[in-house]
């Protein structure tokens, strides 16, 4: 009998442990919010997106100079950060106390994030270009402070635009010099040109909308929706947009659909593609032992009927509601706009301050950045539409349908298809 | 003290039912009782409840049904050449006997990587512009051009693209399983029906594949509801693309949560997914394994 009482006290001495086990392991995963990990303390932790980190270590060295705030970065690519940011706010329990926000997030988390107003001081306002002043205002409050900013500009091959054959034979070819594009005739006329040896002129981007967008803002239409919310995605500046953008197909890489921002950037770097329509802190990315390193040139955003038009790609730096450590958490967005120079020499090399951008603008090694002003300031720049439905559109209805498009698809037909996805979301 | 056998054996269970209790059947009550409601993504929102207007709003979006569709092919795809695969190597091995140990160690190499290193590896692979197999296929005069077929770019066949990376990975399962069942066959069996002339067809479908079927039926269950499931090697190759023309369930489902901030409409579609594959394993637990119906 004493083996079976033994069986039995170990079994109830194995079920206890059990259950305190799980109900330690339980409270761990599922209990009350245990805040950020650095709750009350001048440490604070910044979620930033892969990139954003050496952006702002500078930032992070003069901030704990002058205010003992400490950071610790997390860094993460892309997609994981949209998603990280996403279920932490719908947990209610975050692991940082200051995010680096994509533009487009703003709006999906605004009840999630603290209003900074205090930080946008009149002085702070003048410095910051217009179209994120007003985006970073979310139903009357300002929600982030813009970190750095970004626009896509036009980076060509150099060497192959200066070469005197090239040129010569452009001249003879189109009854014109061979140079940056100043008009997307032109754009069309050198894409043809160089296409040709498995080298193509340009690329055409079908896994991402924004290079499309850029097309329908220069059009002279508003992206997708207008100030009232109404679709009017199949007005005839986005219809010649996307005739544009894919009359392009035939002079880029195949599998068109599936090429994305990364994708894009690694056929220009590898030398496939004699232009390309990208992010400006491309420029000072391009790896040294590229084909094209040193053999690359800059030029702002073509103007189109509207004039000149990009989407601006700023990050911007929140704090949630959630945190417990606000206040080194305001500290720290407060030292991201005092010194947002700190970030121009990092291997992103973005600002968001005009006088920061202007600091550089002549340096050697920062060509890009007077293209990219002179996007920014463009006549038709724009920033995308503020609602919450913007991924889900993107997603769903956007990149579905340029796909269709670079495929071959009816343009007036896919527009009208568009238009009624969207309007079904937005219901 | 004496305790009764009853006791016992439930003092026994309490462990694992209290850990089910806690990491499954709460997680499930939470799913089906959210699928019923509209809830804010951002934790202390709203939360109104809508009855079955999830479920309506999920039957009547094309995406979920594509999605069902796509997930139905997927599965039959993979799982059917697993099989046929998995199947052909565990005959090959036993046949050769010891001598193949080496071999099915060897076999078991791809089961060890994981699913999403395995998916970039064969992006590279099947990538654009840059994929080595369209390449080594234009060199072998196969391809006029190495990008004549867009492998993930083309949405009439990127579906049975991403299946390759699971099936690369996965059949080595389905041998493994599939060759520990045939060590369980009777060799006097085999001999019986040699001797009494049958051939190798007869031998594999009438002696071999009937008294596997327990065996195929676990391995079929497992890896189906495996395949059903599919998220990281596609996720990785393709992120559900072009035209969301590799968008499985678990994708679709993940999206509307993480993505698109619908917990209420992705709890909706994951209770159907989850009675789909309950359907489905029932469907194939009794006509395949029948367990009992054959004595």
């Amino acid at each position: 009998m004493s083996t079976r009482k033994n069986i039995n006290r170990l079994a109830t001495i194995g079920g206890i442990c059990t259950v305190v086990a799980l109900a330690a392991s339980g409270c761990g995963a599922g209990g009350p919010a245990s805040s950020s990990g650095s709750a009350g303390t001048s440490t604070v932790n910044v979620l930033v997106e892969a990139g954003g980190h050496a952006e702002l270590t500078g930032v992070a060295e003069q901030c704990k100079k002058e205010t003992g705030v400490d950071v610790n970065f997390v860094e993460l690519p892309y997609d994981g950060m949209f998603n990280r940011l996403s279920s932490e706010f719908s947990s209610g329990t975050v692991s940082f106390d200051v995010a680096a926000l994509d533009s487009v997030w703003l709006p999906s988390f605004k009840d999630a994030v603290q209003p900074i107003d205090e930080l946008f001081t009149d002085e702070a306002k003048k410095d910051i270009f217009p179209a994120l002043v007003k985006e970073a205002n979310v139903d009357g409050h300002f929600i982030g402070m813009p970190a750095w900013t970004n626009a896509e500009i036009i980076l060509y091959r150099k060497d192959l635009f200066e070469d005197a054959k090239n040129k010569a034979d452009f001249q003879a070819k189109y009854g014109y010099g061979l140079a940056a594009p100043t008009t997307w005739k032109q754009y069309q006329d050198i894409s043809a040109f160089f296409t040709k040896d498995g080298m193509y002129g340009t690329d055409v981007k079908g896994g991402v909308e924004t290079e499309w967008l850029a097309h329908v803002l220069q059009a002279g239409s508003p992206m997708v929706l207008d100030a009232n919310n109404k679709v009017v995605i199949d007005n005839a500046a986005h219809k010649e947009a996307l005739d544009f953008y894919t009359s392009l197909v035939k002079d880029a890489p195949s599998g068109a659909a599936q090429v994305d921002w990364a994708a894009a950037q690694n056929l220009f770097n590898q030398g496939k593609t004699a232009m390309t329509r990208f992010w400006a802190h491309a420029y000072r990315q391009i790896p040294k032992d590229s084909a094209v390193a040193g053999k690359v040139g800059a030029a702002p955003m073509i103007a189109g009927s509207a004039g000149v038009g990009g989407v601006p790609g700023p990050w911007y730096l929140s704090v949630p509601k959630a945190t417990k450590n606000a206040d080194a958490a305001k500290k720290f967005v407060k030292c991201a706009y005092d010194y947002n120079d700190k970030g121009i020499e990092s291997n992103l090399g973005l600002a968001a301050r005009i006088s920061a951008f202007e600091k550089y603008q002549d340096k050697p090694g920062y060509e890009s950045f007077k293209p990219l002003i002179q996007t920014l300031n463009g006549k038709a720049t724009a920033t995308r539409p503020a609602t919450e439905k913007w991924q889900q559109i993107v997603d769903t209805v956007l990149v579905p349908m340029l796909q269709k498009a670079v495929a071959g698809g009816d343009s007036a037909t896919l527009l009208a298809d568009a238009k009624k996805q969207i309007e079904d979301l937005l219901k | 003290m004496r305790i009764s056998d009853r006791r016992f054996a439930l003092f026994l269970m309490t462990p694992a039912a209290l850990f089910l209790a806690v990491f499954v059947a709460f997680p499930l009550f939470r799913l089906v009782a959210d699928s019923f409601f509209k809830i804010s993504p951002i934790a202390g929102g709203s939360r109104e409840f809508v009855g079955l207007d999830n479920y309506v709003r999920a039957f009547a979006s094309e995406a979920f049904t594509g999605a069902g569709w796509r997930t139905l092919a997927y599965t039959l795809v993979v799982v059917t050449l697993e099989f046929a695969l998995g199947l052909g190597m565990a005959l090959l091995f036993t046949m050769l006997g010891k001598s193949s140990q080496i071999w099915r160690t060897v076999f078991m190499y791809p089961l060890m990587i994981a699913p999403i290193v395995a998916g970039l590896l064969w992006k590279f692979l099947m990538i654009d512009n840059f994929g080595l197999i369209g390449t080594l296929l234009h060199q072998a005069g196969i391809l006029s051009d190495p990008n004549q077929i867009g492998w993930l770019s083309d949405p009439g066949i990127v579906l049975y693209s991403v299946a390759v990376p699971d099936i690369w990975l996965t059949t080595s399962f389905m041998c493994l399983v599939l060759f520990a069942g045939l060590q369980n066959i009777p060799g006097d069996l085999i001999e019986a029906a040699r001797l009494d002339g049958a051939r190798a067809p007869a031998l594999l479908f009438r002696i071999i594949l009937p008294l596997l079927r327990p065996v195929i039926a676990v391995a079929l269950v497992v890896r189906g509801i495996d395949a059903a499931r599919a998220f990281d090697t596609i996720l990785i190759q393709t992120n559900g693309g072009p035209q969301s023309a590799s968008e499985t369930m678990s994708l679709l489902i993940y999206r509307t949560m993480i993505r698109f901030g619908d917990p209420g409409l992705a709890s909706a579609m994951g209770t159907l997914y989850l009675l789909a594959m309950l359907a489905v394993a029932f469907v194939a637990v009794s006509t395949i394994w029948r367990p009992g119906k054959d004595n």
